[in-house]
């Protein structure tokens, strides 16, 4: 009866949890390379708007390890999802982000960006439940 | 912002987005990547992670001079790109609820990036 249906996967490598670790990896990624941005932004450089001095910096190399996890994650997981499914949640970045600069940077949000912040959530939420009924299919 | 920035953030997403694109054609087994050769899957997979590393280091560049929550949120601009992009390219379903859901993520996301 069930010969037909694809193998389950563990929780770790199911592609949702993937996509979760990639998101949590590209915040941490984020703030770390604005770290590494913020203490090398006056060295000198010969193509500056490359950001190649950033390089200079610890912060800056940890935010390198962090995005390769992300990337790893996030090839396991496009492997599976849908692009145009996928891609979108990991737009929660994007709320995660600006917490994580007011938090940990001490960087301003405006109400403006708060109301942005409740639209973004509520956009992830009519995409999960594109999310959700993909799950079935996993 | 300047125009100079602008014009960065533009190069950021669009390396970005075709970076995203070849990732997955290169990595899924369906669609137009059915029947592709190794080889061509390899080509394919550089050619992602060279448009994504112009990405970083545009964005790291943009980084220096600007604040991340002026930045990054321009980034989310890419998820429109891309889920259209995956449409017409990778033959990807485009729903309803993906279409509102979307736009939801993208008017958040120029409000979150509005100084």
């Amino acid at each position: 009866m069930s010969s037909d249906l694809p193998p389950r996967r563990s929780v770790f490598w199911h592609p949702f949890t993937q996509v979760g670790l990639c998101i949590l990896s590209g915040t941490a990624s984020e703030v770390l390379l604005k770290k590494g941005a913020l203490g090398t932004a006056n060295l000198p450089s010969a193509i500056p708007w490359l950001g190649l001095t950033g390089l200079n910096s610890g912060w800056t190399w940890l935010s390198i390890v962090f995005t390769l996890l992300g990337f790893f994650s996030w090839m396991s997981a496009i492997r599976v999802l849908p692009l145009g499914v996928a891609f979108p949640l990991t737009n929660a970045v994007q709320v995660l982000v600006p917490l994580s600069c007011w938090y940990f940077l001490g960087e301003a949000i405006n109400p403006l960006r708060w109301c942005g912040i409740a639209l973004v959530v509520a956009g992830l939420s009519v995409v999960a439940r594109t999310y959700a009924n993909l799950d079935a299919r996993l | 912002m300047t125009a100079g920035a602008l014009f960065l953030i533009f190069v950021a997403l669009a390396t970005l987005t075709a970076g995203q694109i070849l990732l997955k054609l290169a990595l899924a087994d369906d669609g137009p990547s059915k029947g592709m050769t190794k080889r061509r899957r390899v080509w394919i997979f550089a050619a992602g992670i060279f448009g994504m590393t112009i990405s970083f280091f545009v964005n790291l560049g943009l980084l220096q001079k600007l604040d991340l929550s002026q930045v990054f949120p321009f980034q989310g601009l890419s998820v429109l790109v891309v889920t259209l992009l995956a449409s017409f390219f990778l033959k990807e379903k485009l729903t309803l609820p993906l279409i509102v859901g979307t736009l939801l993520i993208t008017a958040g996301v120029m409000l979150v990036s509005a100084n």
